[in-house]
């Protein structure tokens, strides 16, 4: 699909933006700018004010004040809409007697949109073959591309996708993945929600992060995940005391996470993998708690969302394994998958080899910031 | 405001439910005509008659009234709920942002779907009743008469009573509980205010809908004596034209613009 002159992406403005329910304020005073040209991820924990957002963003909800425009209009204030932003808010809009084809000409009729675009979306999102049975007996995945068939219907410039990737199964979201991230490059706008952060992580330029209807971060993702968080080794060895007492020597924090599991905080594979050589440390196990956007995330929301208590057992001493700004509650959310070591990574010393002699206060491992080459002899 | 008024007559084409209310008004309309022709029960079952009189043969040509009492206020009921029940309200806003302009293009799609069950109704009266009126030696021209008083106030009836329709689904957005709504106001609540009002203070309602309808159609004889005191035909479409758009007015300006979550 070529963007036309009329469908190229508009910036998506968000305005202390604010919505009350009564007494629940399900929004407050949100501010923030979609680009055209890239995705941009909204994510947030159930509740956080995502839908509401993007249901005020296109005219549906009335926001208590504040404003949500597109190129500084409202969506009801456009004229013919459809040619200028698509969304799918929900797989569940549909009339289940009725057929999909007649779902799509329906909005064409509705949207000003000439009837040969059906054809071109529903081959699209392979949906073609499907075209004259009732929704009533799709899936939800096919309903899901059906609804994102009918937003692609008017060509437009900005898309507005909520929760797109529910129901599909992995060759859907990898095909969606694809198709988004085309879209954008074509220029156009792509604001998305999901709470798949794994399958976001993939898709998204920027991200967009509320909890609690207010904002907690925006921006490039790479340079937002640079800034809030920071990477991690998880070292399995019998020689725990040994390594802590070499890092801490070195001013680098570390912390227990079993007998015989030490995470040093701050550090890549490149840089401590040669002092676990060079010290002749008995490694079973390295590999990379690296951060990435679930850690962002979860950092953002911290204890938003779910109970603040853990039961005893699921509790470690030196606190949730995705650090202290994870939720208590979540046990394996926090947990990063670990890498595999890299090739480089020395081999396990033979037991039976003599300890080495402690290493001497100056010699210091190396820190983030320094280079390999740069360890200490 | 055409481009939606197609689109929302494209979705009561695509959904059974608009055919269900047609074919139900079709049905009733049938009853209808039979009604008109039963003298009486005989020995040996129902026995027949050709309508005579100019009263009778209105009843005749509006046979389909009972079916615009009926099934055109479910017909606008379902133009509106079945978007709420089935969600589609989403995207007829998405479609149209303004919310005035869908309420236009439904109360013009449910207006002509109206119309087209009554030009139905009409259709059942003459296939049906013509032949069997030439049987019985009746009078075909002093039928084809009264179809001029009678049959435009028909339309007008249903077109106005699936407006009717629309303002009540408009108000209470649930499927089942308009519907039950329509049912039971108009042969439950409607004849008992009737006839509360008329014993206890004298005073005749006949500006309900059913009698302001029958009014419109030419004087129709809505059954337990009223008949003689029926609006004039003028005046009941005035009524009838404010229970029609009415209830929208008031819907629109509470639950249809309320938000969508």
């Amino acid at each position: 699909m070529t963007a036309t002159p009329a469908a190229r992406g508009l910036p998506v403005e968000i305005r202390g933006l604010t919505k009350n329910f009564g007494r629940v304020r399900a929004v407050q005073g949100l501010d923030f700018t979609v680009q055209p040209g890239r995705v941009t991820g909204f994510l947030g924990p159930n509740g956080a004010g995502k839908t509401t957002t993007l249901r005020m963003l296109l005219g549906l909800v009335s926001p208590t004040s504040g404003s949500a425009t597109i190129a500084g209009r409202r969506y009801r204030d456009l004229h013919l809409p459809l040619h200028q932003v698509g969304a799918v808010l929900e797989a569940t809009s549909f009339h289940p007697s009725r057929r999909a084809r007649s779902h799509l000409k329906m909005i064409a009729l509705a949207g000003g949109i000439d009837f040969s675009r059906i054809d071109t979306v529903l081959e699209l999102v392979g949906l073609s073959a499907d075209a004259k049975r009732k929704v009533g007996a799709f899936s939800m995945g096919m309903r899901q591309r059906l609804e994102l068939a009918g937003a692609l219907l008017g060509d437009p410039g900005v898309l507005v996708l909520d929760e797109p990737s529910n129901g599909l199964d992995p060759q859907g979201m990898a095909w969606l993945r694809e198709f988004l991230r085309h879209l954008a490059r074509e220029g156009r706008t792509v604001l998305v929600s999901s709470h798949l952060l794994a399958e976001m992580s993939q898709t998204v330029d920027d991200v967009v992060i509320v909890a609690q209807g207010q904002l907690r971060a925006q921006g490039p993702l790479t340079s937002l995940i640079g800034n809030t968080t920071q990477s991690a080794m998880r070292v399995r060895t019998p020689e725990g005391d040994r390594l802590q007492a070499l890092v801490h020597s070195a001013g680098v924090r570390s912390r227990r996470e079993a007998a015989d599991v030490v995470v040093v905080e701050g550090v890549t594979p490149e840089n401590l993998g040669p002092i676990l050589a060079r010290y002749q440390i008995v490694t079973y196990e390295l590999s990379h708690q690296g951060s990435n956007l679930e850690d962002l995330f979860l950092s953002l929301t911290a204890g938003l969302g779910y109970g603040a208590t853990v039961p005893p057992d699921a509790r470690t001493p030196q606190g949730p394994p995705g650090g202290p700004g994870a939720p208590v509650g979540q046990p394996a959310a926090a947990a990063t998958p670990s890498t595999p070591a890299p090739a480089t990574m020395p081999a396990p010393a033979p037991a039976p080899a003599p300890q080495p002699p402690a290493a001497p206060p100056s010699a210091r491992p190396p820190t983030p910031e320094q280079p390999p080459g740069a360890a200490p002899s | 405001m055409i481009r939606v008024a197609r689109a929302e007559l494209l979705k009561l084409r695509t959904t059974p439910g608009p055919w269900v209310v047609l074919g139900v008004a079709v049905a009733l309309t049938a009853l209808g005509v039979l009604t008109s022709f039963v003298n009486g029960n005989g020995h040996h079952g129902p026995t027949f008659r050709a309508p005579q009189t100019e009263a009778d043969l209105r009843n005749l040509v509006g046979s389909g009234y009972q079916a615009a009492l009926l099934m055109a206020p479910i017909l606008g009921v379902l133009c509106i709920t079945a978007e709420y029940r089935h969600k589609v309200i989403t995207t007829t806003l998405l479609n149209t942002p303004r919310r005035e302009v869908v309420l236009l293009g439904k109360g013009v799609a449910a207006v002509l779907w109206a119309v087209l069950m009554g030009i139905a109704s009409v259709v059942v009266v003459a296939a049906m009743g013509l032949p069997w009126l030439s049987a019985l030696h009746g009078s075909v021209s002093a039928l084809l008469h009264q179809v001029a008083p009678v049959v435009p106030g028909l339309f007008a009836d249903f077109a106005l009573l699936a407006l009717f329709g629309l303002g009540i689904g408009i108000l209470v957005r649930n499927q089942v509980a308009g519907v039950l709504l329509t049912i039971g106001g108009t042969f439950l609540l409607e004849p008992l205010i009737y006839a509360l009002f008329s014993h206890l203070l004298h005073i005749r309602l006949n500006w309900l809908p059913s009698l302001a309808a029958a009014s419109v159609a030419g004087g129709l004889n809505p059954g337990n004596g009223v008949g003689r005191y029926l609006l004039t035909w003028w005046a009941g479409a005035l009524v009838l034209l404010a229970w029609g758009v009415g209830p929208a007015i008031i819907g629109y300006f509470t639950t249809f613009r309320r938000d969508v979550t």
